[in-house]
Formats: structure tokens, sequence, C-alpha cells
């Protein structure tokens, strides 16, 4: 079995504040193999996008993170230097973001930014890095690269400044691509595109690529394992296919049935929402987050202690009443 | 019931002048033009639910906007009911603009964030002078009921609620005028998937216990596919296909509508139309 | 496998007691909190009526029966210091919130409506700015005539173009935010949607801003009454006191170095609050 790439056990990250501590990831673990494709799914307040930026410890201000382990290519990541961490965030791990216009410096045009990161990271000089620049524009199918190399970022769509972001994630050739919900701020046709790049890239390079994303039908399409994360603990986690066929969590399957689909047009059966809203990390105490909204809510949720058990090969659930579940739940399509 | 549609909107355009060289203004040459929506008809009726459905850059918030005339239209008519909302003024156009009530994207924005709950409502009910609106109290409560939302929450502020929590005080203040129709301009958008799914099934609440209108306008085909009738599907200003949500989908004649349909992600094994999970009660 | 934990933010975090966290906000408030009560309390605290001379006790250095000494009159400088203080404040908070209010109102109202009226008005603010401050005060104290009310009608004049400026562009930009479009949407009248929508939203900025408008101001009125055109004898006020003292400065250094020390404290009180508020805006956390 070969060596995960990245390797997080029990991570957990609070913020200090004049009341005492707020803990919005509570005890996190996750893998990703080399070249593997990882979704992170997860509403409001589940930390998705905290954890994934303790990985190359893009933290905000007040926060702190503790863990029994974060782990790329077995070395520490919370253990780096500065020069180390650095080296860490443009060789081993890029990173895109939801909003592509905020990542960009509005004066400069984004040729020119693309060629700084690979001057900076990889030493080129001005016309190596020019050249290079080149390329990964053309390699995320941006068409004549010399004359959007020239762009300013407001004069490029949505989707355009996604493949620049993509660009300058990749050029100094990470082994992971952490993508933080990429494509909501796109609409359909472009965000189709986008993951359709991030797939080729895979292809080419070999990368890992973790996912983030609200969209279960997203990670579904582009990722193979998918991890679901609520209220700041990872409640189920398996093959996406797997996971989508026989989930495991009461809230992975709620959410399922809350997504909207398009094969329900013309049909006049409601679909149920998951009643109530997302928790506030600020009022959780111990035990199952999701007791508020759970349709099979016991007493004992109470008492349970969020650590994940197997179901099947690969497939883990935090939720201990699974079989249970299993006996009493007719799930569609199951014998 | 009389059978005129309630909403008729004709031949509606607006282009948006880009900004013109020196040479162009000097030579009083127009510039570029982005012919933002073009000739754009359809029809809403009484109590129906209109998807409006397109990319962004479709045009179709701006053509959300021009029916209440929050942008004004550079062609066309719109019909309120048999009257030209183009061509009212001051009264006239307050009171259409009652009748039909806008929702917007962003929750966190649409609420005025010095005003609590019950004060914006209030306003709302006492600005157009509704009825019962006299009784503050009774007035909030009743409409946050509308919503289901308790009336507990008259008192807070927008930043003590959630995004799902203030769209549906921004519905309430909509509803809290009277309207016969709602335009909701990506109202669930900015939502959390388990949120939105509650928000659509209170729009379809809505509809059957008003007969409320509703303009849905949204750029994610499955979440039209969940509440609207029909659906119009925009490109570059244009309705290129405009039917039954059914029929649409399943078979869309135009092009566009086609690739839309494609690039949508995939549904997976589970998510077909919903059948009823048994739960053995829990003791 | 032993924990590792990190701790993201300063190192000596720890040994800072929570409640001091922003302690320009608590500091400030404390030293203008001090200085207001004192100034608001001055009848009864001043151990003597500031105009009585007693040429007997003229210049006497502080002491148990003068805390800041006499004055080349003999009278008390820690009672004038007091009342002084007192014309001040009062003064300088209602020259520069009737400033902030006028300037506020046509910014606002500008932004709104738009088109060649904010223009027209943004042309007049703009010229008013480019004046430089005093001899704009200058000006007008030189039609109305030297004195208190001459110096305050020159300060608001030169003053309320700023917040007309401030208010003006966050109109420009709160215009459109949905709950400004939803005010039209709504139905509601103009008068509403500037006056209960967006004033009260805009008023923040120029709050912040009027610290240290505050703080200029207390020194423009503060010079103008050094240079006599302001507070008139034989009533004084702090500016005048350092006036009056300025031929002793060598002998009786405290009848114009205390009062200053007092209008520096004022001005470090309240720079210090405007600090504690804009970081009280900035903190945040972020899930």
């Amino acid at each position: 079995m070969t060596e995960p790439l990245l390797r997080i056990e029990d991570l957990r990250i609070g913020f200090t504040h004049r009341g005492g501590t707020t803990n919005v990831v509570r005890g996190v673990s996750l893998e990703v193999g080399p070249g593997e494709s990882v979704g992170l799914v997860g509403e409001s307040g589940s930390g998705k996008s905290l954890s994934c930026r303790s990985i190359i410890r893009l933290m905000p201000a007040r926060a702190e993170i503790r863990a029994r382990r974060v782990e790329f290519e077995g070395r520490d990541v919370l253990a780096l230097t500065d020069a180390q961490l650095r080296a860490h965030r443009s060789h081993n791990v890029g990173m895109i973001f939801q909003d592509p216009f905020g990542c960009f410096d509005p004066t400069k045009r984004v040729g020119e930014q693309v060629a700084e990161t690979l001057r900076v990271n990889a030493g080129m000089d001005r016309a190596a890095a020019h050249s290079r620049t080149l390329e990964l524009l053309d390699g995320v199918n941006i068409d004549r690269p010399e004359q959007r190399y020239r762009s300013y970022p407001h004069e490029l769509s949505g989707g355009m400044r996604q493949r620049v972001m993509i660009a300058m994630a990749i050029s100094a050739n990470p082994k992971l691509l952490i993508a933080d919900e990429p494509t909501t701020a796109l609409d359909v046709t472009t965000q189709a595109q986008i993951l359709d790049l991030i797939q080729e890239l895979r292809r080419q390079s070999g990368m890992a690529v973790l996912l983030v994303s609200h969209d279960f039908g997203v990670i579904a399409q582009a990722c193979d394992r998918v991890v679901v994360m609520y209220g700041g603990y990872v409640v189920e986690a398996g093959p996406v296919g797997e996971v989508c066929a026989r989930p495991q969590h009461p809230y992975t399957r709620a959410l399922l049935e809350s997504i909207p689909n398009l094969e329900s047009a013309g049909h006049r059966v409601r679909r149920e929402g998951i009643p109530g809203q997302p928790p506030n990390p600020a009022e959780l105490t111990t035990g199952c987050p999701f007791v508020d909204r759970c349709r099979l809510v016991q007493p004992e949720c109470a008492n349970v202690d969020m650590s994940l058990i197997a179901v099947a090969e690969q497939h883990v659930t935090a939720c201990p009443f699974v079989n249970e579940h299993r006996s009493a739940v007719t799930l569609k399509g199951s014998s | 019931m009389s059978d005129q549609p309630l909403l008729q909107v004709r031949g509606l355009s607006k282009r948006f002048a880009l900004r013109r060289s020196v040479s162009e203004w000097v030579h009083h040459q127009s510039g570029d033009e982005h012919l933002a929506v073009h000739n754009v008809s359809f029809e809403l009726a009484r109590g129906e639910i209109l998807g409006l459905a397109g990319g962004s850059g479709s045009g179709k918030t701006t053509l959300a906007r021009m029916i209440i005339r929050l942008i004004e239209p550079d062609a066309g008519e719109i019909i309120l009911e048999g009257q030209n909302v183009r061509a009212a003024g001051g009264k006239e156009l307050r009171e259409m603009r009652r009748r039909m009530q806008m929702v917007f994207q962003d929750p966190f924005s649409s609420l005025n964030p010095r005003l609590s709950v019950g004060s914006a409502i209030l306003e709302a009910g006492r600005v157009h002078h509704q009825p019962g609106s006299d009784d503050g109290d009774a007035f909030v409560a009743r409409l946050l009921g509308l919503v289901r939302l308790s009336p507990t929450l008259a008192s807070r502020h927008p930043r003590e609620l959630s995004g799902g929590q203030r769209q549906r005080v921004a519905i309430a203040r909509a509803l809290a005028v009277g309207p016969e129709i709602l335009i909701a301009d990506e109202a669930v958008s900015a939502l959390d998937v388990s949120i939105q799914t509650q928000l659509l099934n209170l729009i379809l609440d809505l509809r059957d216990e008003l007969g409320l209108a509703v303009l849905f306008v949204a750029h994610q085909l499955s979440v039209i596919a969940e509440v609207a009738d029909r659906v119009a599907v925009m490109h570059l200003g244009e309705i290129v296909e405009i039917g039954p949500v059914a029929e649409v989908f399943h078979s869309p004649k135009a092009e566009y509508t086609r690739s839309l349909l494609a690039a949508h992600p995939r549904p997976f094994a589970l998510a077909d139309a919903p059948e009823e999970v048994n739960i053995r009660e829990t003791h | 496998m032993s924990d590792t934990t990190l701790r993201a933010s300063s190192p000596l975090r720890r040994f800072v007691p929570r409640r001091l966290h922003n302690w320009e906000l608590s500091a400030g408030l404390f030293v203008v909190g001090l200085l207001v009560t004192v100034a608001v309390l001055a009848p009864y605290l001043a151990p003597y009526p500031p105009n009585q001379i007693n040429i007997l006790a003229a210049l006497q250095s502080p002491s148990w029966h003068h805390w800041m000494g006499t004055d080349f009159v003999g009278r008390d400088v820690f009672s004038r210091v007091l009342y002084g203080l007192r014309i001040d404040m009062l003064v300088v908070a209602v020259i520069t919130y009737l400033g902030l209010i006028i300037g506020v109102v046509i910014g606002t109202v500008a932004g709104y409506i738009g088109g060649w009226v904010d223009a027209v008005v943004g042309r007049i603010a703009d010229t008013v700015i480019a004046f430089p401050f005093i001899v704009l005060v200058l000006a007008v104290v030189a039609i109305v005539g030297p004195g208190l009310k001459g110096v305050a009608i020159g300060i608001i004049i030169a003053g309320w173009a700023l917040y007309s400026r401030v208010a003006r562009s966050e109109m420009l930009a709160l215009r459109e935010q949905p709950f400004m479009m939803a005010t039209k949407a709504l139905g509601y009248s103009h008068l509403r949607a500037i006056f209960r929508h967006a004033l009260p939203n805009l008023v923040r900025t120029s709050l912040v801003y009027s610290t240290v408008d505050v703080v200029v101001n207390m020194l423009v009125l503060a010079g103008m009454s050094y240079l006599g055109l302001g507070q008139q004898a034989p009533g004084a006020d702090l500016g005048s006191i350092v006036a009056s003292g300025q031929g002793y400065l060598l002998s009786a250094w405290w009848i114009t170095t205390i009062p200053g020390v007092v209008l520096m404290l004022f001005g470090i009180g309240v720079s210090l609050i405007g600090d504690g508020i804009t970081r009280g805006d900035l903190v945040q956390a972020t899930p």
C-alpha cells in the first residue's frame, strides 16, 4: 500500500476570543494518496475550508491549530520553518480559491502575476518566466495566451480568471492541488470546463486533487473519494459511488435526498430539505452535532464521540447506530 | 377567473453603453454597446411559477429588474393586469411595484443591518397601509409565520440570523405589502443546499396558500426543475426556449438549452425522483 | 505521537489578560472620560472663581493652595484650566457635530440624487477642502469679528465639506446594495430611503473621523484663542491661558505649560478612542 501523500489525523482548529475558544474543526482525519482525487463536501460551519488551509498553514489571525498529525509526504507541516513553508506552498501544494478576483492584484496584468510567481518560486529569469507563463496559459486552455498575458484581471471573465489562478497554482508542478469551491462563482457551462481542465491536468502530471465544495454533484463527477463534513467533524468517508449509493450517515443521506435534481422537472413531489440550519460552532457541545436535525436521533447521540467506524471496504461513518439504521431503513436499490 | 395573464412582457430591450473613446466622442459616434436584453417577451399567469434560466451574462437579472423598473427599459412593454407599467409614474408606479415584489440574491445585504426584523417588516406594511399593520406585533407575527419563522425573531437584527433565515425575512418583508407577484432573483443561490430546498418548498407553499405568481431567476437548472411550472431559457439577452419545464428539460429544442443540460453535473444513483424512505420509529 | 500545538498568533498573547486586548479603547475612554467629568464638574471642583484677582498671590508656583500655581494677576490657574476646559469641550463638541450633521446630510442627499446636483455639491465641497483650513477660519473671523462665535462659525464652514465628501462616496457604494434597491422596490419615498435607511448606515465612518476632527478643532480653537481671536478676556479657555503665560515662560512656566499638557492629554485620549473603535471593527473570527 503506497504511502499517502497527505495525512491529517485529529485536526482541531479553534479561534480564541474574549469569551474563550470556539472550536470550528473538532477532530478531523483524512488522507489523500498520490494522484488521488478526494472531495470534501459540507455546508456552512462544517470546517472544510479551514481544514484545507491548515495543509498550507494559511490561517486567519486568531486561529490555533492542534493535531496529532498533519503530514505531507511524511513531513510534519506544522513544524516547518518559514523558508520550508514557502517551498511547501509552491512546490508541494497549490491552492485555488472560490473568488478568482480576490487573488489578483487589480493593477497588474495577469501574465505578470503568473510570471512573478515563477521568478520567485522557481528562480527563473524574466525571459524564461515569460515563455513558461505562456505555456502555462496555453495549458489551461486559454486561447491567444500572448494577448491574455497583457490583460488586467477585470478584463477577464470569471472562468478565465479561474484558469489563470489554476495556472499560477500548478506553475511549480505541485503534487497536490487544493481547490476550495473553485466553481461556485461560475455558471454551469464554465464549471464543467474548469472541472474537465482539472481532470486533464491530473492525467498529465499525476497531481492529486483535494476538491472542496458544497455541491455534491460536482464532487460526484470529479472525485474518486468523498469526505463528508458536518459541524467540524468528518461524518462519513468512502469511494464516491459507494457513498452516494449507500450513504451510512443520516446527514449524508439527508443531504443527498435534499439536492435539487433535474429529474424532478414536472413531478409534483416535494423534496425534503433538512429542517433547521447548520450549527453555529460557538454553540456546539459534546456529542454528534447533527442531533438537532437528525430524523433518527436517539438519546445516546449526545454521548457519541464521533470516531469513525468502518462499514465496508474503505467506507467509514461516525454514526454508531449505523447497524440499526441498516435494518430499519429501506433504501432505494438495496435488497 | 379571467384568462388574461397577470403579467405580460413584450419586446423588452436594454442596451448598456460602454465608454466611448475620445475620437468617438469627438465625431459624435456611439461607442460599443452591450445588448443586455434583446426583444424579450413572455407571460406570467396568476399562481404560476415561471423559471428564468441562463448563465452569467444571459441578461436574466437585468430583465427581472426591468420589470419593476429598477433599471429602465429602452424599448418594449410591461403590462400588469392590463395596465402599462412603463407609462406609470409617482403613485401609480408605487402601487404597481407594491404588486410585484423582489427578493434579492445576497441574504447578507438585502436587509438593512440597522433595522430589527420586526421593524423592517412592519415598515413595509405601514408604508402601504396594509390591513392589520396598525397592530404591529400581530402583523409581524403573522408574516413571520407565513415564512415559517418564530415570532421571537422579530426583535433580532439581521447579523444574528443565518443566511436562510435572512432570506425568509426578506420574503416576509416582500409579502408584507401584499404582492401578487414575487420575483426571486437568484434568491436561493447563496444558500447551503439543504437550506435551498427548504426555501424552495416555502415558495411552493406560498404559491399554494396565497396564490402568488413567481418569476424565479436562477442559473442552476436543477433548482428550477424543483420549483417551476414553466421555464424560459435565456442566452445573450434573448429567450431561446420557453415551455413547460418537463418538456424543455427532457426534450430541449434549442441548442443552448441542450448544452446547458449537458454541462450539468450528472445526477447520481440515489438522487432520482424521491421515494419515501421507511423509517422505524426510534425508541 | 504527542500533540503538536501551534499557535498562529503572537506567543506573548497568553500573558496579556483578555480584558486588556482592546486597551486603546479602554485607555482612551478613561482619559477623555476623566477630562469630561472634570470639565462638567468645574463649578464644584474649582477651588477659586476663575477670574478672581489677587495681586498679592501673583506668580506663585504650584503648591498646596494653588495646585497649578497662579498667573500674573494672582488668578488660580487650576480653576481657570477647569473652566477653560469646560468651554473648549462644549464649543468643540457643538461645532464638530454640527459640522458633521450638515456635511453628512448634504453628502448623502447629493450622492443619492446624483447627476448635476451631485456634481455641483461636489465642486463646492472640493473648493472648501482646497482652502487651507486655518485661512478659511481666519477669513470668517475677520468678517464676523473676534470671539467664540466667529471661530465656531468659521470651523463649521471649513469643516462640513470633508464629511460631505466621505458621506457621498459611501452613499455611492451603498446605493448598489440590495437593501437600498429594495427600498425602491418596496415603494418607499426618497426621504424615507435617505434618512431612515441610508443615513444610519453612513454615519459610522463619519463618527470615527469625527474623533480626529474633534482634536483638530480643539487645537484650532486653542490656537485662535492664543492669537486673541477666540475666547476674549476676561473669560479664559485653554488657548488664551497659554497665551497669557507667554511672557512668563521662563519664570512662571506653569501658566503656559500645564494647559498645554491638558490639551495634549485630550488629544491623545481622543486618538486612542478612534484607534480603539477602528480596531474593534477589524476584529472578526472567520469560520
